[in-house]
């Protein structure tokens, strides 16, 4: 606005004029302003122009990623997609383990503090906790406390009720166990994060644990989702697992262990039943057990699972192999006589002995009569590298691949190390240890016709091909040699099952203590039925009987007997025997150790 | 001609626009009604799986067993009480 020229005004000044008006005349007009504040205006307004440019390239250029974000962060959310851990199932699809969604119950203390105190001890009663255990658990620095977690959505719906500022929750899961105790040692349990811990649950973790996914969204006013803005990470739901166990057979085998357990004071036991025609693992239970669904008391003797994480000397269960891998080779045969009296003998510098001198006996009778010496006679006719790839293949001293977490290979020293005493004293079954399952995994070459099957904890599809130990000759002439010691004259006539034909073997050894060998023992059977056609190998196996008993035979003998009686009539497998009176001898059998 | 040709293309316009807005309007309330329906299938699920742990819990061996024993007064059978048929029976 520059100052008007002097004509210009004096014109204006006319035309104002003949209108009766005098601007011109008007002093303020005549005042003369100096150039420099018209200038200063201009650049005024020229500054205040470069600014808004400057603040628009700030806001459109610079830091605009910062400002959408901010708006995003208004409308859109990052929705959490929870992924459920997979079920476990037995074979037949009862559920053995569950995710059930349920709430942790978090608190910011700070806020919390403000609380009315019978809002607070309201809260506590539905916390099952006293108040001031609350209290303590409030009373505290940082900014995030869980109060409890896994708390049911009816509890936690009740809590979210009472409104207490400074009080979340937040969704996780427990896991449940219908079976609880029965299956303990079998589907393992997890933890508070939903992991697993042991058994299946740890085994099978990588295909268990679900993938939690994510997804962006716009949420509108009213919280509702109404447009997704990424694409959504999809979230992988664990797979669901069938096990081989069947839930009936294990009820079976769980109720009878326990039984045995406790009427013979012993201080553990376990069993395993395996299916001889797939290599499955119907059965497995150990005793003492525990509650999977509640775990504040846990013991380590109670989280053991015995029938697969220990080994013991398994004693005359082994005795069947030595035999078989001596009729395998033709050494002898079932009528081969060997003496056995007088119940003593000296290898070097030690002496081994049968519980009575039994005279001679032919080779199907020292498996009968259990005896030492006779066992010990055949080992020693053969090289020690044989037996020792005997006891190799059959799975002793190798690490099983099971996928059960914490199995262990056993121990078979290598056969160049062995001397003449151990050579005889490993072939019943002493200086050598196995786990109760590596034990029931062998005795599949004697139940399928000479072949061994991996064994499997998941339902098995195809019948898987076998690897052949043995001829199906001896294993045939192996059956029926263990069919005599459940016959009344055998170590375990306790064996016997009414309506089938069984048969097994039993073991007794001493425990070893700190290296020495202590007058504490334990019990085994292991055995196959029905003899006819296979199906069912059930070893069992009773640590410390103390109740004046101690043998396999009468110890372990009736349990096999109980659970594969259940057990054969549960998978509908028809008798193949018409003994239904079983007569046990007033004094049976005791066998050699 | 020419202001005819702006008037028509302008009316054309403006319901295009409606139209544009209508259809994000209805998108979004399909998209409320496929969540709802999707957060319902996943309460069924949860649902499922805690009455299939319901169906586990409730008949279990332990469970039928007492109360076949206590309320039933049943006892296990033995091979001697029991009479095999065959198929084809001999």
């Amino acid at each position: 606005m520059t100052r008007m020229p002097p004509r210009t005004t004096l014109t204006n000044g006319r035309v104002a004029a003949s209108k009766g008006v005098a601007f011109s005349s008007n002093p303020i007009l005549q005042v003369k302003l100096p150039a420099w504040r018209s200038r200063f205006v201009l650049f005024v307004m020229f500054a205040a122009f470069l600014a808004l440019v400057a603040r628009a390239f700030w806001l459109q250029g610079v830091s605009t990623d910062f400002l959408q974000k901010q708006g995003a962060s208004r409308y859109a959310r990052t929705l959490e997609l929870p992924a459920t851990r997979g079920k476990i199932t037995d074979r037949n699809g009862q559920v053995l383990a569950s995710s059930v969604p349920v709430k942790a119950i978090w608190a910011i203390p700070d806020d919390v503090q403000s609380a009315p105190p019978e809002k607070l001890r309201e809260l506590a009663r539905l916390l099952e906790m006293s108040d001031t255990e609350l209290r303590k658990k409030l009373d505290s620095d940082r900014s995030f406390v869980y109060l409890k977690r896994q708390v049911e959505q009816e509890t936690s719906d009740k809590i979210v009720k009472l409104g207490i500022a400074g009080i979340e929750t937040r969704k996780e899961y427990k896991r449940f166990y219908p079976e609880g105790e029965v299956m303990a040692h079998v589907v393992g349990f997890t933890n508070v994060e939903d992991a697993g811990q042991d058994g299946m649950e740890l085994g099978a973790q990588k295909t268990l644990a679900g993938m939690t996914g994510s997804r962006r969204v716009i949420k509108d006013r009213l919280g509702r989702v109404v447009e997704d803005i990424e694409s959504i990470r999809e979230p992988h739901d664990g797979r669901d697992l069938t096990l081989s166990i069947d839930s009936k057979i294990q009820y079976i085998a769980f109720t009878q262990l326990k039984e045995a357990v406790e009427k013979h004071k012993a201080k553990a036991g376990g069993i395993i039943v395996v299916d001889a025609k797939t290599g499955e693992v119907l059965a497995l239970a150990n005793m003492p057990t525990y509650n999977p669904n509640n775990r504040s008391v846990l013991t380590g003797a109670q989280l053991r699972n015995r029938v697969v994480t220990d080994t013991f000397e398994p004693g005359s269960t082994l005795k069947p192999f030595t035999v078989a891998l001596s009729l395998d080779t033709h050494r002898v045969t079932p009528a081969t006589v060997f003496q056995t009296s007088p119940g003593k003998m000296t290898i070097g510098t030690a002496t081994i002995g049968d519980s009575h001198a039994h005279g001679p006996l032919t080779v199907a009778q020292i498996i009968e009569k259990s005896s030492n010496i006779g066992t010990a006679k055949i080992a020693l006719q053969m090289p020690p590298e044989e037996m020792w790839e005997m006891f190799t293949t059959v799975g002793f001293g190798q690490q099983p691949k099971y996928g059960f977490p914490g199995a262990v290979a056993g121990r078979v020293r290598p056969y160049k190390s062995w001397r003449p005493i151990e050579q005889a004293t490993m072939s019943y079954g002493h200086g050598i240890s196995v786990s109760l399952i590596q034990l029931a995994h062998a005795y599949l070459i004697f139940a399928r016709n000479g072949d061994i099957i991996p064994l499997s904890f998941t339902k098995v599809n195809d019948s898987p091909i076998g690897q052949r130990v043995i001829s199906e000759n001896t294993a045939l002439q192996m059956r029926r040699m263990l069919e005599t010691v459940v016959a009344p004259g055998g170590t375990a006539p306790q064996a016997q099952v009414p309506g089938y034909r069984v048969g097994g073997k039993t073991g007794t050894a001493y425990k070893i203590e700190g290296g020495k060998y202590v007058r504490k023992y334990v019990a085994s059977f292991s055995g196959i039925a029905p003899m006819s056609d296979p199906r069912l190998i059930i070893a069992v196996m009773i640590d410390e009987p103390s109740n004046g008993q101690h043998f396999g035979g009468p110890v372990a003998g009736p349990v096999f007997a109980n659970v594969a009686a259940n057990a054969l009539r549960a998978l509908n497998v028809p008798p193949d025997s018409n003994v239904t009176n079983i007569i046990i001898p007033k004094e049976p059998l005791e066998e050699s150790m | 001609m020419t202001g005819r040709l702006c008037l028509l293309l302008t009316a054309l316009l403006v319901v295009c626009s409606l139209a544009v807005v209508s259809a994000q309007y209805k998108a979004r309330s399909l998209f409320i009604e496929l969540e709802r329906a999707s957060s319902t299938a996943r309460q069924l699920d949860v649902d499922w799986a805690q009455l299939q742990l319901d169906q586990s819990t409730l008949g279990k061996n332990a469970r039928i067993e007492e109360l076949a024993r206590r309320d039933l007064n049943m006892v296990p059978l033995t091979a001697a009480r029991t009479q095999y048929l065959t198929v084809g029976d001999k």
